[in-house]
Formats: C-alpha cells, structure tokens, sequence
C-alpha cells in the first residue's frame, strides 16, 4: 500500500500547526466568499496569487484548497437561508432548502447540508487519493457527442423541476436556454441576442440571473402582497436534525456523492449538472415524492452532496494529469507556476510532498469545515428571525455587491433588477424558475458539443449512435422518459 | 375581448411577444462563411421558436379559461405603494452607485425597501443600512482588494 | 516529509499570515504619485492579468514604484475593458493598460467601435509563441503529414484551440492558407480555455491542436502529445521542437502581451512611462518574472511599437477575412 505511506507522509505535512493555521484561514475565507453570490472561489484565489511570493507553495495550497472547499459550504448557506445561491452549483439546493427554511425547519436543511458535504467531500477526498488515475483515463474517452448525450440525459432531468404545468415549466425552460444562448458565439465567434451592447458579448452570468430570479423576485412579489405576508416562520420545534431527518438524508447523502464525483472528474463535468440529476434521483426514489417543492430534505441532502463531491472529482485531472478542467483549477495550476513548479502530467512524480500534503489537507479541510458549520447552522438560522423589512433590504444589497462588485458595470444591476421583474412575474404567475435556470446552463452546453461533434464527424449525425458511450447514455435517457410513463399506463 | 384583458392572457402575449423579438434577433446573427455543419442560428431558431409556440399554447389555455391564477392571488389588491418604495430603491441603487460609491447607494436601497416592508423610521433603517454596508464593505471588497466603488468616500477610507 | 528549513521559514510567514492577508493586494485608496494604476481588460487569473501582476512586481522589487493598483474589466477578449480604458481614464498620465495580441483580433472580428489606435502605445514586453500538436498515438509524424492530410480532405481533420477568431484559430487559418488550402474549409473546434482543449487532445478526439506553448510544454515532455511545429521565428533553446517556418510554410505568429497609457495623456507622462518599462525591462526583476513564467522578452517601445501595432492590424485583419470572420 505505497499511497496509504505517501498520504501519511501528506498528513504529517497538513498537519503542522502552520499548516493548519493556513487551513483555517481558507475554510473560514472560502465560507465567506462562497456566501456571496457572483464572488467564487476563482476569482478568490485568483486575487490571492500575489500570496505565493511570500509563503512556501505548501501553505499556500493548503489555503487555495480550503477556500475551495470552503466555498462549496458557503453558497448552500445563503440558497437555504435567503434563496439567494451563493455559487452556481447551490441553485439546486435552494429549491427545497428554502421552502424548508421558510417552514421553520432551516437548521436542519443546513445541517443535512453540511454533513452531506463532509461526507461527500470526504469519499470525494477519498476518491482522490485512490482512484485518480483509473479515473482520468476513463474521463479522457468523453468526447464532444458523448457529452452531448449526457446533457441529453440531463435534460431528462428537468423533468423533476418542471412544478404544476408542464406547459409553465417548458415555457420556463425556453426562456433559460435564449437567456444563455446571448454572446459571442464560441464555434463561430458571431454574436447572439448581445443588442449592440459590449456586456453582452460574454454572455449573461448564471448567477445574476440564479440571484435576480429567485432573490430579487421573490422579494418583490412578497412587497406586492399585503403587509405582514412576508413574515417567515422562525424556528419551530427540535432545531437539530430529528431521526426521522437523519433516516431520510443518509442515502441521498451517499448516491449524491457517488454521482457528483465522477461529473466533477470529466473535462467538461461542471459541478451543476450533477445536482440536477441528484434532484431527480432523489425525487424519483424517494417515499415522499409529494413533498417535493414544498421542502422535502432529500432535495437538499442529495444535490449538496452531489456539488461537494464534484468539487473533489474536479480536482482529479488536475493531480493526475495536470489538466486544468475549471477556473478554479486552471488557477491553482497557474499559481504552481509562479513556484515553479511544472503542472503536467509529471506533477505525482516531481512534487510528491506537495500533492500528497494538498491532498491530506483536504480531508482536514473538510473536518474543520464540518466542525465550523454545524454549530453555526443554528446560528445561521437566527437570520431569519430578523424583521422582514431589515432582512429583505439586507437581501437586496447582499445581490448588489455581487453583482456589482466584480463588474462595476451599471448595466449587470439593470440586468439583475430586470431579470428580478421577470421573477416576480413568473412567481405571481406560477411559473418554476429553477428550468430558466437549468436551461440556461444545459442549454448552451448540449449546443456546444452537439456542434463539436459534429464538426470532428465532418457532419455526419450517425455519430452519436455509433460512439457506444453516447448510444448508451441515448439509451438511458429514452428509458428514464419511457418508463414511467408505461408504468401509469398500466396502472 | 374581456377574455384576453385576464392577466394570464396578457402573459402569454408577452411570451409571445419575447418569442418574437427572439426571432427577429435570430435573423440578424451573421452567419460566418466558416465551416460548420450547424451554424450559430439552429439552435436560436429552436428556442426561439419554441418559446413563441408555448406562447400560443399558454394563450389558448388562458382563453379557453383553463389556466386561472388562485383566488388567494386576485382577491387582495397589489400593494402598489410599497412596490413603488422598493422600484424607487432599485432605480436610485442604479443610478446613484457609480457616483457616490457602494455605500451610500446601498444604504440608500435598504432605507427604500424597509419602507416598502411597512418599517416607519426611515432614519433608523438607513443607520442600519449604513452599518450593514461598511461591513460588507471593509470585511469582503477591502479583504481581497476588490475595488467595489468607493465614490463619495473614496478619500478618507 | 518537510526540511527543517522550509519547516523554519513557513512558522514565521504563518505568525505573519493573518495580519499579512488584507494588505496583499488591497491598495490604499489613497494615492502618492509613485502609484501606478494598471488597467486589466480581463478578469483574475488569465495571461494579461498574470502580465500586470508581473509588472507590478518587478517594478516594486527594482525600486521604480511605491505601488501599483490593479483594475479587472474583463470580457470578450477585451472588447470590454477598452472603451471604459478610453472614455473614464483619459488623460491619467499614471495609467497603464495591459493588451495583446488577442485584443487586436477581438476588435475587428467583434466589429468593435473602439478601437486599438485611440490609446497609446507605451511598449510591447512579452511573446509567446504557439504549438501544434497531435495526440501521442497519431499517424501523422509532422506538420507535412498533417498539412498534406487536410489538403486531402478538410473535413477529416479537427483543429482544437481556444475561441473562434483567437490566436489558436488565427494560427490554424495561416497554416491552411500558407500551405495552399482553404482557410475557410479548417474544421476548427472551439474550446473554452486550454483546460477542455488539452482534454479533447489526451483523449484522442481530435485530429490536432493549436495553443500556447506553456499549455501544453509539460504535456509534450511526458510524451502523451506530439509537438508538430512551433510558431516561433527561430528555434528556441532547449525546445527540440522543428519552426513552422523550417518545415516550409512562411508563418510566424507571436502572442505578445504589451502596455498602453490612456487616450491624450500628455508628452512628458508618455515619455516617463516609455522610460520606466525601458528600466523595467532592463532590471534582473523582470528578467527573473520572464523564466518563471515562460516568456520570451521581446521588448519594443514607443513609435517602432506604434508601428509594429498598426502592421499587426492589418496582418490579423487580413487573416480573419480569409478565416471568414472579418
């Protein structure tokens, strides 16, 4: 067993009081900036690059690591606490997070968060140190048609989230994919739906529009009603996780870390999509399919876990191949740079104490994040017994230094604020908002590599039945839709 | 006529409408001499047009009388002071951010959405706007050197 | 395990940590005149914002700045950043802009109003030249075998890189068009980042790729890529990697990155600025941040720098009409 010696040679590394100093630093830095909406771990990494000119690339690691993970149990926090995700891959989370939070039951919906990403972050750590190269090897064979068929099946997925009228929850589907459909087209270079406007020309960020959706029109449908409707109730009964809690969030808390890990490890994963199809599993599978919607904790154990185990699968072709697969981790490689240090296929070899004390920190980072967020849920939860006027002003400013603060542009508020309007209509009118935004993560993705596909095929369709990958997955997605319906049928 | 006056109908027109202005915006992406089997307006026109076909089937179902907000949503009136207390918040948010900086200008939306909440001391409210803002301030845009727009005070902090 | 040293010397940057942490890039607001401001028309992370983070450093260890303040205005290649680097910082005579060769493409393919011509140039500091590559496992062995195969047919060969119209596609379209093909008829595969594209190419699911030689240097050393040709004028130094040139197709293609100072900034403050990179780019400072991050210094100020821009201009808008997106 020659990794379990080189992971106690990474422990005794993690594990020096500095060391672990460093962690704190990131945990409790990657909470905060994970609670912010539009301020992720990138772009806080990223700004903390002049660090590696004065600390040794071990602590500095140690810190990226644990504001990467830390941010992961930030964004859950305020999708529970305030329906405002903090990180794209939380929106999920929001769903029956919230309604569980507006029921009185948010310590437990934090709670379940949390323990659901210690354990996924943990089997996802796990993960890591065991199975990293199988893996990659395994993920380098995804090519553009099979992701495209895996979106496919993710599409499927919404299916869970379209709410009381399929006709509403498709309207709202459409909506997301035009909304992500805006900028520059990556295959062509043509700009979409931009209006003349240079902000466009990127695109829309998920966020405003997670963040303008659920936070901004929410509050304002709850300003439209008559005063005192948007008193939330506060806590209610036991605050902690009850048995019945307990019974009902250990398997999706399992399945959800199964399947995130995997999806964070594919070059082109996202930590989004698994989260959907958490969703659905758990939805499908569960005893309690009705309470769907209305606060039901399998809808957060699951997607919670399934993020935070992405978050670890991410991490694989970055150590084992030295392949950056996303921001975060296309940043972590240029800081080995300024070290250095050559990220690349060599890394396992070269810097073995690094690795293996990045690695071990992570299992420490995830204990300090568990023991830093359970005993806050209940304090977290305080938040709303704060009056609604303060709570919704603090909500409102909360979306703007998001936005707003990264941009400066003017034009990212009017587009949340907008957005926020189109939020409050869909509200009043019954409309699910988590397909908008779905759509609007799924939508280009499936459009990207459905034309990569078939620009490496030179135009040939065929090739997303004769790739076995893609055929397989084709076929899972025609089951899942299937099936159902001939179940009702015989009934 | 007084079926299309519903809300719900209106609406659907709206979809409708979007749908529309989608396709129009469709028809004017250029599309590049550059190879490509499926070129950058597929799937706009997809979307575009299944957006504006809901539309229509939402405009039927609005019609026909199928789709009808709850009573719980069309009994009570809108709340239209406090929804212009907290549009008021949002414009002056945008239009005073830039020049007097991130807060005065969220100290300023947080006073308006108070308001629109039924608070009744205004200056209580933006004292505790003001604080909630440096917080966020100093404690998030100051920790990582984001610069989030000083403005006004952006001399003596 | 850790040395003692390495042991020694972290404990006293971790006593320091948490009071080290506010100051490292948050600038006081208030401003000596030493202060310079750099201008980053993109977010954290990339190579421009990597460039004036490097600036900054190697001017503050040579002693030529008391500090400098970084702004992110990122999006589209820069077609973003730059009108607001024009329109809100006119005149700044302490203000810097960080562009490059990716912007100049930006501009004209995206039909910018702005355009490169209205700032001024200050001096052009680092290039980076590009590599093709093919998976390990590939039948072609060089850049004859691949140029001859996409003549054969285009459709079977998949060109991967970064965005259409970017320097990866820009180099893709000159070799097609050097050796006697059809720019337009390049089946390019755009990816986001270097990341999804490397991926693609480990994976074996491309024909080739194009990208920046730090993307994919390491990958080429470990032998699961086979470079092709490198885009530099000459051979490099301890790159055993044949010029496109060498091979018989007359490209050359460098990603440089230099500095602008704002629209109407006066004479004096053009000429301290030219002053001050020249010094920059003098200092072991610099040269020490070039090795790290493997650049090659190509340094070029003031008029010749003007000139250089222009002539890129129109180099990169001849090669886009020929790709198709000009």
């Amino acid at each position: 067993m020659e990794t379990l010696g080189l992971l106690a040679d990474g422990f005794a590394v993690a594990l020096q009081p500095v060391n672990l100093l460093w962690a704190i630093v990131g945990v409790t830095l990657g909470t905060a900036v994970g609670v912010l909406p539009g301020l992720g771990p990138a772009l806080t990494i990223a700004l903390l690059l002049p660090i590696t000119f004065h600390v040794p690339a071990t602590a500095a690691f140690i810190l990226f690591a644990g504001i990467y993970y830390g941010a992961m149990y930030g964004g859950s926090t305020t999708s529970i606490l305030l329906n405002t995700p903090g990180e794209s891959a939380t929106i999920i989370t929001a769903l029956e997070g919230h309604k569980m939070a507006r029921k009185g039951r948010a310590a437990a919906a934090l709670a379940t968060a949390a323990i659901g990403s210690f354990i996924a972050g943990t089997i996802g750590t796990l993960g890591i140190t065991f199975l990293a190269p199988p893996l990659v090897e395994l993920a380098l064979q995804f090519g553009p048609a099979d992701y495209f068929s895996l979106m496919v099946l993710a599409f499927v997925a919404v299916s869970a989230v379209l709410g009381s009228s399929v006709l509403r929850g498709l309207t709202a589907l459409a909506f997301g994919i035009l909304l992500g459909l805006i900028g520059i087209d990556l295959q062509t270079g043509q700009p979409r739906f931009t209006f003349g406007l240079p902000e466009l020309l990127d695109g829309i960020n998920v966020i405003v529009v997670a963040v303008g959706l659920f936070a901004v029109g929410e509050t304002l449908y709850l300003a439209s009603r008559p005063l005192g409707h948007a008193t939330l109730t506060p806590l209610k009964g036991r605050a902690w996780m009850t048995r019945e809690d307990w019974r009902r969030s250990w398997k999706p808390w399992l399945r959800g870390s199964v399947l995130g890990f995997p999806f964070g490890a594919l070059p082109a994963g996202g930590a989004e999509v698994p989260t959907f199809i958490s969703y659905f599993v758990e939805k499908k599978l569960s005893r309690h399919p009705e309470e769907f919607g209305h606060g039901a904790i399998e809808g957060v154990a699951g997607p919670e876990a399934a993020n935070n185990a992405s978050a670890a699968g991410v991490l694989v072709p970055m150590l084992a191949l030295g392949l950056p697969t996303s921001a975060t981790a296309a940043i972590m490689l240029s800081a080995f740079q300024s070290y250095g240090i050559n990220p690349g296929p060599l890394l396992l070899q070269t810097q073995p104490e690094l690795v293996w004390g990045l690695i071990a920190s992570l299992y420490v980072g995830n204990v300090m994040l568990l023991v830093l967020n359970l005993p806050l849920a209940g304090l977290w939860a305080k938040i709303l017994a704060i009056p609604s006027p303060w709570l919704y002003g603090g909500i409102l400013m909360f979306a703007t230094i998001g936005t707003y603060g990264i941009s400066q542009s003017p034009i990212d508020l009017i587009l949340l604020y907008l957005i926020g309007g189109v939020g409050y209509l869909m509200r009043r009118f019954d409309f699910p908002a988590a397909p908008t935004v779905i759509g609007m993560i799924l939508g280009p993705f499936a459009e990207q590599e459905f034309r990569r596909a078939l620009t490496i095929s030179g135009g040939e369709f065929s090739v997303f039945a004769t790739r076995p990958l893609s055929a397989m997955l084709l076929g899972l997605a025609v089951l899942l839709l299937v099936v159902p319906l001939l179940l009702r049928h015989r009934r | 006529m007084q079926r299309l006056r519903r809300p719900e109908a209106l609406l659907a027109l709206g979809v409708i409408g979007l749908g529309c202005v989608a396709l129009y915006e469709t028809t004017r992406i250029p599309v590049s001499p550059m190879y490509a089997r499926v070129g950058p307006t597929a799937m706009a026109y997809a979307a575009s047009l299944l957006l504006t076909g809901l539309g229509v089937a939402l405009l039927v179902e609005a019609w026909r009388g199928r789709w009808t907000s709850p009573p719980e949503e069309t009994a009570t009136p809108l709340n239209l002071r406090a929804i212009g207390w907290l549009l008021l918040g949002l414009v002056l948010n945008i239009g005073l951010i830039g020049p007097l900086g991130f807060m005065p200008a969220s100290t300023l939306l947080f006073a308006c959405t108070a308001r629109a909440f039924g608070s009744r001391r205004p200056l209580r409210d933006a004292a505790i706007g003001a604080i909630f803002a440096a917080i966020a301030y100093f404690g998030f845009a100051q920790l990582l050197g984001i610069n989030i727009g000083a403005g006004l005070l952006a001399g003596w902090v | 395990m850790m040395h003692r040293r390495a042991f020694l010397r972290s404990t006293a940057y971790g006593a320091a940590a948490i009071g080290l942490l506010p100051g490292l890039s948050g600038p006081a607001a208030a401003q000596t005149v030493d202060t310079l401001k750099l201008f980053v028309p993109a977010n954290p992370g990339g190579g421009w914002d990597q460039t004036a983070r490097s600036i900054e450093l190697a001017l503050k260890q040579a002693n030529l700045i008391k500090g400098a303040q970084v702004t992110n205005v990122g999006g589209a290649g820069g077609a973003v950043g730059l009108p607001q680097f024009v329109n809100q910082w006119k005149g700044q005579g302490n203000a810097l802009m960080v562009a490059g060769m990716v912007m100049v493409g930006a501009l004209i393919a995206n039909k910018s109003p702005v355009k490169l011509s209205q700032v001024t140039p200050i001096a052009r500091l680092t290039g980076e030249f590009q590599v093709v590559v093919v998976p390990a496992a590939s039948p072609h062995k060089t850049l004859a075998d691949l140029v001859a195969a996409f003549k054969a047919d285009p459709a079977k060969v998949s060109w991967a890189g970064g965005s259409a119209g970017g320097s990866d596609h820009i180099l893709a379209g000159m070799i097609a068009k050097a050796a006697g093909g059809d720019p337009k008829k390049v089946s390019y595969v755009a990816y986001s980042g270097g990341g999804p594209a490397l991926a693609a190419l480990l994976g074996n699911q491309v024909t080739c790729g194009i990208s920046g030689f730090g993307e994919f240097g390491e990958q080429i050393k470990a032998g699961k890529l086979r470079a092709l040709a490198i885009s530099a004028d000459k051979r490099q130094a301890g790159i055993d990697i044949p010029t496109i040139r060498e091979q018989g197709i007359d490209v050359e293609l460098f990603n440089w990155r230099g500095v602008f100072a704002p629209p109407g900034v006066k004479d004096a403050d053009r000429a301290a600025m030219i002053d001050l990179m020249t010094r920059m780019n003098a200092s072991p400072a610099w040269a020490e941040q070039l090795k790290a991050r493997d650049w090659t210094g190509i340094f070029l100020a003031g008029d010749a720098y003007g000139k250089y821009i222009e002539q890129e201009n129109a180099r990169i808008e001849a090669i886009l009409k020929d790709i198709g997106l000009a």
